[in-house]
């Protein structure tokens, strides 16, 4: 078999990156993207990352830092994100079209088949060109397996002297360790917050000492995938590109609410406007909910904080919005208690399954006359909200209310998106 | 539309060809003839009447390509740190400090504002 070669292209700060692409003014300056109900800090440059602000951050506990740092503040504008990310694919899929796109800023790339001598200059060539071509900075490891290359790309962007970019062909032994041994274990691909404390206990805090670690101890310790781990880590891939990503195991739309609230009527539009969102999902991945529920909770940061999290098994598995909106709006009738001050809502279906999986239903337990009348209906919704715009038709209930949309004021122009926002130009 | 089979197995039609299988029948695309690269490719809206000779007007549209580099006749477009704007010159007459962001293309002149009523609609469709 051929050795394989996978390559990572990590967007550095990307939500930033995209921010600074229309405001070159901010280039070394602090700034930071909120999440789109303005709660928390989602994205920082790496100024902000100095001043000590944390990944999650709640924004009105660090507004003075913000204030007294001159920190630029956005709230998150997905739709440039989204628009950005298509772009830097296309670049890269005229590289190799062997890519797997594995998150809005990170892709896999298998180039084993291109015939290179120096990975470290190809992937210096691949970052130079999608920041001249799209305007966003990367950066890029490239390793025998996808454990290492993410490893390498990590190893780029944070250690100054390679410049972004970082392989692990052509090393010695020893520079191989020092790479290594730089890594806390914690920041290895699949060990995560949940796996690091155990590792540690065990005396193995670098992705070094875990690449030490002999299979079967490994497997003890953290089960197959722990095995797995060594191996990626000691160059051996585990793991392909995953060419289609499988279908959500569970689908969730959650928002915080402008301001906190203790009216029934705002709670029951965002769960019908959470449940259209999430069912729309539902059905453009084909598949149909057994278990649905929601979740609410007071503000986590003042006293009393409580949350409730009802949830239903549905005899007859859907993916209709009107079913589920009237079924969980009859759980909250339940949990509701207008003395509490009610502060983010989320909406979750999961439990899933194929639409087509009820064509096979052997056992006749399924009512498949009512399920074909439910998607009739469903389709004609999906049909129209296409043709005329996202939530021309909506369930009644998402509008009783509009206090839980979130607050956009520091929402920077639809740049990409939008016909009457694109970015001006003085003639000179 | 006929089939004659010859011995080397490939068929041959013999009816009126199909002009759709022939791709340099296909009609023209706009987006093809504006758009040379499109990962590398943004649209600004102009401000001034400084070009109004030049026959580039206020509330144009300028296509800018990141990806190609600026040749002595080009028009350009770059970040002016001083007034904090992106302004667009000739490539000769950008400030030496300056780094161009991209090369002006084409610019698009509405008689009749197509993009104006658009507007939000353009975005909600997907």
């Amino acid at each position: 078999m051929a050795n394989n070669v996978y390559a990572l292209i990590d967007c550095n700060n990307f939500f930033v990156s995209c921010e600074r692409l229309f405001r070159p003014d901010l280039e070394g300056k602090p700034v930071v993207v909120l999440s789109s109900n303005d709660g928390c800090v989602v994205a920082r440059s790496n100024e902000a990352k100095r001043l000590g602000i944390p990944m999650g951050a709640p924004a009105f506990k660090w507004r003075e830092v913000f204030r007294r740092e001159r920190v630029t503040t956005f709230s998150g504008n997905f739709g440039i994100y989204g628009d950005v990310s298509k772009r830097i694919t296309s670049l890269l899929t005229t590289v190799t079209p062997r890519i797997e796109i594995y998150s809005v800023d990170e892709s896999f790339l298998d180039i084993s088949s291109l015939e290179l001598t120096d990975y470290a200059a190809w992937g210096r060539a691949v970052r130079a060109s999608v920041l001249k071509h799209v305007g966003v900075p990367v950066s890029i490891g490239v390793a025998p397996s996808k454990t290492l290359a993410k490893l390498a790309s990590e190893i780029g962007k944070t250690q100054e002297r390679y410049d972004g970019v970082f392989s692990f062909f052509g090393l010695s032994e020893e520079e191989r360790h020092t790479a290594l041994n730089s890594v806390p274990v914690g920041d290895v691909w699949g060990v995560g917050w949940r796996l690091a404390p155990r590792l540690k206990a065990e005396g193995v805090s670098t992705a070094w000492a875990l690449s030490q670690l002999r299979p079967q101890y490994a497997q003890s310790l953290m089960g197959i995938h722990g095995r797995q781990l060594v191996s990626e880590l000691n160059g051996t891939a585990c793991h392909g590109l995953t060419r289609e990503h499988a279908s959500a195991k569970s689908i969730m739309r959650s928002r915080t609410f402008g301001e906190d609230t203790q009216e029934a009527h705002i709670l029951e539009s965002a769960i019908a406007s959470m449940a259209a969102r999430a069912a729309y999902q539902l059905r453009h991945e084909q598949l149909l909910a057994r278990r649905i529920g929601f979740f609410t909770n007071t503000n986590r940061h003042k006293p009393g904080y409580r949350r409730w999290a009802p949830e239903i098994a549905l005899h007859q598995p859907t993916n209709d919005t009107g079913l589920i909106t009237t079924l969980l709006v009859e759980e909250l009738g339940k949990i509701f208690n207008r003395s509490q001050k009610y502060h983010r809502l989320g909406v979750f279906l999961y439990d899933l399954i194929p639409e087509n999986a009820l064509q096979t239903d052997v056992f006749g337990l399924v009512d498949t006359a009512g399920h074909d009348r439910s998607a009739a209906r469903m389709q004609a919704l999906d049909v129209i909200n296409a043709k005329h715009g996202k939530g021309k038709i909506y369930y009644a209930a998402e509008r009783l209310g509009t206090a839980w949309q979130p607050k956009h004021q520091i929402r920077s122009p639809e740049y990409l998106t939008n016909w009457d926002e694109l970015p001006e130009a003085r003639l000179r | 539309m006929e089939e004659a089979n010859v011995p080397t197995g490939v068929s041959i039609h013999t009816g009126f060809p199909n002009p759709a299988a022939d791709s340099s029948l296909h009609g023209l695309d706009l987006h093809k003839l504006l758009v040379q690269h499109s990962a590398s490719t943004y649209l600004f809206r102009v401000r001034g009447n400084e070009w109004e000779n030049a026959g580039v007007f206020d509330g144009d549209i300028a296509i800018v390509d990141r990806a190609l580099d600026p040749r002595r006749s080009d028009v350009v477009l770059w970040w002016d740190e001083n007034r904090g704007e992106f302004a667009i010159t000739l490539y000769t007459k950008m400030p030496p400090q300056a780094a161009c962001w991209g090369v002006v293309t084409a610019s698009i002149h509405e008689f009749r504002k197509i993009t104006h009523n658009q507007g939000r609609g353009s975005k909600r469709g997907q």
